[in-house]
């Protein structure tokens, strides 16, 4: 049984809670992180990798991100990994991820605006 | 519960269920499920997406992608290709149903592109099950604000200056109905909403209520809470139970999170809301007659004053939108009167949802600005007229409306300029109507429909649209009187003058806008017996023998090919047209494009099967001649011994005439001699038909031409009786630019028929065609054959407007004819006397010109030039007028052709009779057939004051055919080609004959639509 | 025997007290209701399949209306029926987008297969055959709607085999009845 809605603040806030999923169907946004996963990339781990930037992003409320998976890019012994472009236009290869890992680049890297040169492919 | 990262909208609109959605969306849960992708991915049931022509339809977020045409079994690759390894099934992707290209994300869709979508903003996005999805994007926000910031009056203001108007149909200003039911005196009031959306062709109500249930609910609260009442009701027809379940479902979920019942929102404002079901009355859509339905009686109107917001349910104060309205509504109070009204035109502000059907590739729901032409929404939204067919009227407002014919496609969709044209906005119905829709049915259709929802209660209605009716249905059966097109006019005024109500009153529109526009078909019906669009079954035998205009007897010939009765069959068909051998090469075959077996596979490869019945021919096949001395002896002439005058000479031979034809050319047989390459036309054929009509006793004289060598006086006083004109029409037309005398420049039928009739033509190394129709198309094969390196055609339009047939220009291209569109010639590029090529202008297709083609304006890419040093012109042909007009006193058409009398064929000069292209203007073999039959018919009548014409009657043919019988699967049988290299340097027939068995399987595919059941 | 939608349910074997008494029930929640008798008589039509006269006898005394009213009303709206349908319901779109493409034969072909007219049931009791106007499904034309349920795009070649499907499970699971 639902609440009842009693302000215009709990409808507010009932609204927070429930936008994510529509957020997701406004199309490509400026931030878009894809995620490597070919039969390689499943089996490097980029399950893990995918579910936990989907866990970061709403942790860290940022909603001006796309977050979509591909295909494996030929870098095989690199995986799992993701690239990201920002808004500058700049697409980043983050490779060998791990939770950790993914914390740390959404923290420095989309929250910061400073990519995490350590993890990039130096390829 | 929200981390989830791809979400898979499916639309379940009633168009979709209908499709297998429910199917589909439970296979991709499950394969979801096996995938283990559970919350990672959603599957969310949405409202309708709008394209329902390819449904089932899902999109995918975040890509925005859409797949099409889905199917349960499909479930598992999309689940382990896009949703667990992100690649994108391609082949599953919605394809521009007119282009076959594949587009790959939502927003690039032309179908999409120029929509603007305020009402169904949600509609495709959210799961109208859930509430909180629609909390998610601003619902409910809108009434809090109201509520919470607003008083009534200032609601009422902000609407009234949206200028929103109500969007069932009359157009009437939504904040001025606010307003007047607010000031009502009463002890209670009501808010209604008008989901009856009776109008068939109609289905955008269904669709926000089944899409956005709550956006409705939202909109009523607002309205409630602004004219102060706190009940209300939805009235839904009752073949809506989709939406009935949603509007439900949704009216429980407001109920529990307290956003309808008492003290909303902590304001002390109550607000109930009931859904009432129809019970399938379309008169119930007219709001007084609504609200009796809902106080529990018969659904009659009742006369208007007192109006509803002063005396309407129970006779308290009550307001009365419809469903589109109200969706308006929230958008209004969040974003602003200010941003609404800058959507739209002067005096129409906002969008209009259109339900767009019929005819037309992307059907389906689209919302546009108001004031967006019809011919946008149509071709670029809609993706033009299915299956290649021509674009013959839109029918707008349902039973109420009119229709729109193709010469306004520029006109902008708003309330003002379509009632202008006839037709009315009405809820937003928009049916494209082709070429095979005949305008007298429609015209019946409507007013059969308005008849059976008559309520009966007043006269004009009542009795009227029955009589109209029995006017309508006399003329659809071939049994139409003169006179009955003005009767119809006046009932209709008269209807339209006294009837009660709003149904009674529009009532006639459908009759009355097709007489306006149309009128020639109702004449054909009712003078000529004939239906041109195929569609009465009275008056069409069968669609293919109606196609064709010689009217000859498709299904009995092409059953006694199935019966190896060769014979028979060549005879049946020189029953109607001698030129069997000459049109099973060269005939554009209208037959086959209104074939009934095109709906099960492929039409009947009719031409396919007459090309080898003629094969088949080894002596004269001449159909019976009725002697008749008297007519013996009376002297017809008939100048020019193209298809048109042997023709007429033809049957009047078989009349029993012995009509002389005189031809200005060294060689009978006019374009088909001197036009037509033999490689499409070899002459032994066209000989051999020639030879057959003059044994009937028609002499045929060359080399003398009129205006020349001989006047029509000359042959009056030569004791004439009649003569026949089918002189056809072999001028030029000139491009009017400078440096068209230049050496090398000339028109495209003095070039072939240079070559035709003296065997060689001077051809350059590089050539330019320029025009568009079968002209140019053989001007640039012959050229090709006679060695010119490069051909190059020069359009002006594109492909798909071409009027040469579309196979000649396929295989034109493959013997290398290069193909130039949207060029447009601005100048003759000359040096030292001599041609050297032409400059032309880039064009783009801009509006619509009054044939419903885009007109080819210029483009922003400029100019270029075409090298060439052989021009050849091919943009039309007229009549040599002063050859043939001066001192007869014949009258011209505006066009300046002979006219006739459309059923004599007789001319202003009482015993000159005129047939062909002379009188159409360059047309097809078969029509200038016709026209010669049709002037012999009227010579015979005047000259013995009786209509003789016995081959018009049908016979029904002898052939075994089981109705019960399923249709037999063989796939149409093709047509070979003499390949590219043994053909391209010779004049060798292209075509190559069938053996017998592939003919004999063809003939069997016909359906017999010439079948009845003996009564 | 139960069908997906009341109004194609299949009453024989259930005892009419019973749907009665249901009515009753129906009528005791919207005696006091304004405007309640079209909403009683679409649930009545959902009990029964059609409105038997004793059903319609129920009502007048329920709601205290004169017989001669609700007839009336019945009368007036397509929706009701007062004789018994077959087990399935095919109601075939005359709407505008329907009619234009093609909607007319394949009606022409429906009447000939099943061997009746509209407004008729086949001797059988399986199909009953009407006209309507417009399920909203304007995008697939031409549609039939049998029993509750929009089939799209039907060409009257296909008809045969879309009747077969339903005939058959008669056919085929009589002897399990």
């Amino acid at each position: 049984m639902a609440k009842k809605i009693k302000s215009l603040k709990e409808l507010q806030e009932l609204k927070s809670r429930v936008k994510a999923d529509i957020d997701l169907r406004s199309g490509p946004k400026e931030t878009q992180i894809t995620v490597h996963m070919g039969t390689c990339g499943i089996a490097a781990g980029a399950r893990d990798i995918l579910t936990s930037l989907t866990a970061e992003l709403s942790k860290a409320s940022i909603d001006n991100v796309t977050l979509r998976q591909s295909g494996c890019i030929g870098l095989c012994d690199q995986e799992p990994m993701f690239s990201l472009s920002d808004r500058s236009g700049a697409t980043f290869l983050y490779v060998r991820l791990d939770n950790n890992k993914v914390h740390e680049i959404v923290q420095d890297h989309l929250l910061g605006g400073n990519p995490v040169t350590s993890y990039l492919s130096k390829e | 519960m929200n981390n989830s990262r791809t979400n898979i909208l499916i639309c379940t609109g009633g168009g979709c269920v209908a499709s297998g959605a429910l199917e589909v969306s439970a296979a991709l849960q499950e394969a979801i499920d096996r995938y283990g992708l559970t919350g990672e991915v959603k599957v969310i049931e949405t409202g309708c997406l709008g394209p329902c022509a390819v449904g089932p339809v899902a999109l995918v977020y975040p890509d925005g992608v859409l797949y099409q045409d889905l199917k349960p079994e499909y479930a598992d690759e999309i689940a382990e290709e896009h949703l667990l390894k992100g690649r994108i099934v391609e082949r599953l992707i919605y394809k521009e149903p007119s282009e076959g290209e594949k587009a790959p994300t939502l927003k690039e869709l032309s179908f999409f592109r120029k929509q603007v979508k305020i009402v169904l903003r949600n509609c495709g996005l959210i799961d109208p099950m859930q509430m909180e999805e629609y909390i998610a994007v601003d619902g409910y926000q809108a009434l809090a604000r109201v509520l919470t910031e607003m008083q009534p009056e200032e609601v009422i203001n902000e609407v009234k200056r949206s200028g929103l108007r109500g969007r069932g149909g009359a157009g009437f200003p939504t904040g001025l109905k606010w307003e007047l039911c607010r000031r009502a005196e009463g002890k209670k009031k009501y808010v209604l909403c008008n989901a009856d959306e009776g109008d068939p062709g109609a289905f955008m109500d269904r669709s926000i209520l089944e899409g956005d249930p709550h956006s409705v609910i939202e909109a009523m609260a607002i309205a409630a809470y602004a004219i102060g009442s706190s009940e209300s009701y939805i009235y839904v027809r009752a073949e809506y139970p989709l939406a009935v379940e949603r509007l439900s479902n949704a009216l429980e979920q407001a109920g529990e999170y307290g956003l309808i019942g008492s003290d909303i929102f902590g304001t002390g404002f109550n607000f109930n809301l009931e859904i009432r079901m129809g019970s399938g009355a379309f008169v119930c859509g007219e709001e007084t007659a609504l609200m009796t339905s809902i106080e529990g009686n018969r659904g009659e109107p009742r006369p208007r004053p007192p109006f509803p917001a002063n005396k309407g349910l129970w006779g308290m104060p009550s307001l009365l939108n419809n469903v589109e309205t109200y969706a308006n509504i929230p958008m209004i109070i969040l974003k602003g009167s200010e941003w609404y009204a800058s959507i739209g035109t002067e005096k129409s502000k906002g969008t209009k949802v259109f339900a767009l059907a019929g005819a037309v590739n992307n059907t389906g729901l689209v919302e546009v600005p108001i004031g967006m032409s019809l011919g946008e929404i149509i071709y670029d939204i809609g993706g033009g007229v299915r299956d290649g067919k021509i674009f013959k009227a839109a029918q707008i407002g349902g039973p109420s409306g009119g229709c729109i014919p193709k010469e306004y496609l520029n006109v902008p969709v708003d309330y003002e300029s379509i009632t202008e044209l006839g037709a009315i906005m009405g809820s937003g119905g928009l049916i494209v109507m082709d070429e095979d829709t005949c305008m007298v049915d429609i015209a019946r259709f409507f007013i059969d429909f308005v008849k059976d929802e008559s309520c009966g209660k007043c006269t004009p209605c009542r009795i009227g649209t029955k009589r109209m009716l029995e006017i309508l249905t006399r003329i659809c059966e071939g049994r139409g009187e003169e006179g009955d097109i003005e009767k119809l006019i006046d009932l209709g005024n008269t209807i339209k003058d006294t009837a009660l109500c709003g149904l009674g009153q529009t009532a006639p529109n459908p009759v009355l806008s097709t007489i306006r526009y149309f009128r020639e078909e109702y004449v054909a019906h009712i003078r000529d017996r004939r239906c041109p669009a195929g569609v009465c079954p009275d008056l069409v035998r069968s669609p293919c023998q109606n196609a064709c205009p010689a009217g000859v007897d498709v299904p009995g010939y092409v059953s006694l090919i199935g019966e190896k009765r060769y014979t028979e069959a060549l005879r049946l068909h020189r029953e109607r047209n001698p030129f069997a051998s000459v049109c099973a090469r060269v005939c554009f075959h209208k037959c086959e494009d209104k074939c009934r077996r095109a709906t099960l596979d492929e039409p009947l490869s009719i031409r396919g099967l007459k090309r080898f019945m003629v094969d088949q021919e080894t002596a004269f096949q001449i159909p019976e001649i009725r002697e008749d001395k008297l007519n013996a002896g009376r002297k017809v002439a008939v100048i020019g011994a193209g298809p048109a005058g042997l023709s007429c000479a033809y049957f009047l031979a078989r009349l029993g005439y012995r009509p002389k034809v005189f031809e200005a050319m060294s060689q009978p047989g006019g374009m088909l001699v001197q036009a037509i390459p033999t490689y499409r036309l070899p002459r032994e054929v066209l000989r051999g038909e020639i030879q057959m009509i003059e044994r009937l006793g028609v002499e045929i004289s060359t080399g003398i031409r009129l205006g020349k060598d001989f006047t029509m006086k000359d042959l009056r006083e030569d004791g004439y009786v009649a003569a026949f004109l089918g002189v056809g029409a072999p001028a030029g037309i000139s491009l009017g630019i400078s440096g068209e005398e230049v050496k090398g420049f000339m028109q495209a039928l003095q070039f072939l028929c240079e070559y035709n009739l003296s065997g060689s033509v001077n051809v350059s190394q590089s050539v330019m065609v320029i025009g568009g129709g079968n002209a140019a198309i053989d001007a640039a094969r012959t050229a090709v054959r006679l060695g010119a390196k490069s051909v190059t055609v020069l359009y002006r339009r594109t492909r798909a407007e071409m009027p040469a047939y579309a196979e000649e220009v396929e295989e034109a291209e493959r013997e290398g004819v290069r193909l130039e569109f949207l060029a447009s010639p601005l100048e003759i590029i000359t040096k030292n006397g001599r041609l050297r090529g032409i400059k032309c202008c880039r064009m783009v297709l801009g509006d619509f010109d009054r044939s419903g083609r885009r007109r080819p304006v210029p483009g922003d890419d400029g100019e270029f030039s075409v090298e060439a040093d052989q021009g050849i012109l091919a943009i039309g042909q007229a009549l040599n007028t002063s050859e043939i007009v001066n001192g007869t006193g014949l009258r011209l058409t505006g066009r300046s052709f002979i006219e006739v009398n459309p059923v004599t064929s007789r001319t202003s000069v009482e015993w000159i009779f005129a047939g062909g292209d002379a009188v159409t203007g360059a047309a097809s073999v078969v029509d200038a057939v016709a026209g010669g039959e049709k002037a012999a018919v009227g010579i015979d009548m005047y000259l013995t004051g009786e209509n003789h014409a016995f081959w018009r009657v049908d016979r029904e043919p002898d052939t075994f055919f089981d109705p019960e019988a399923d249709p037999v699967e063989y796939p149409r049988s093709k047509i070979r080609l003499l390949p590219i290299d043994k053909r391209k340097h010779n004049f060798s027939e292209v075509e190559m004959p069938w053996k017998e068995s592939p003919a004999l399987r063809e003939a069997k595919r016909c359906l017999r639509c010439d079948y009845r059941e003996e009564s | 025997m139960t069908g997906k939608n009341g109004n194609t349910v299949c009453v024989e074997k259930t005892e009419e007290s019973e749907l009665l008494e249901r009515l009753d029930e129906v009528l005791a929640e919207y005696r006091n209701k304004p405007g309640a008798l079209i909403p009683v008589l679409q649930i009545a039509q959902g009990i029964f399949g059609y409105l038997p006269e004793n059903a319609l006898k129920h009502i007048c005394l329920g709601l205290d209306k004169s017989y001669s009213e609700v007839a009336g009303i019945v009368g007036f709206y397509s929706f009701f029926s007062i004789v018994p349908r077959g087990k399935h319901l095919v109601r075939v779109c005359l709407g505008t987008a329907c009619y234009v493409r093609g909607g007319k034969r394949v009606l022409d072909t429906l009447k000939h297969e099943l061997g009746i007219d509209v407004g008729e049931t086949t001797p059988d009791k399986i199909f009953s055959l009407e006209v309507a106007r417009c399920f909203g499904a304007c995008g697939l034309a031409p549609t039939i709607m049998i029993d509750n349920e929009v089939r799209q795009r039907i060409k009257p070649t296909k008809i045969r085999g879309i009747l077969y499907q339903y005939r058959n499970q008669y056919t085929n699971s009589n002897k399990g009845e």
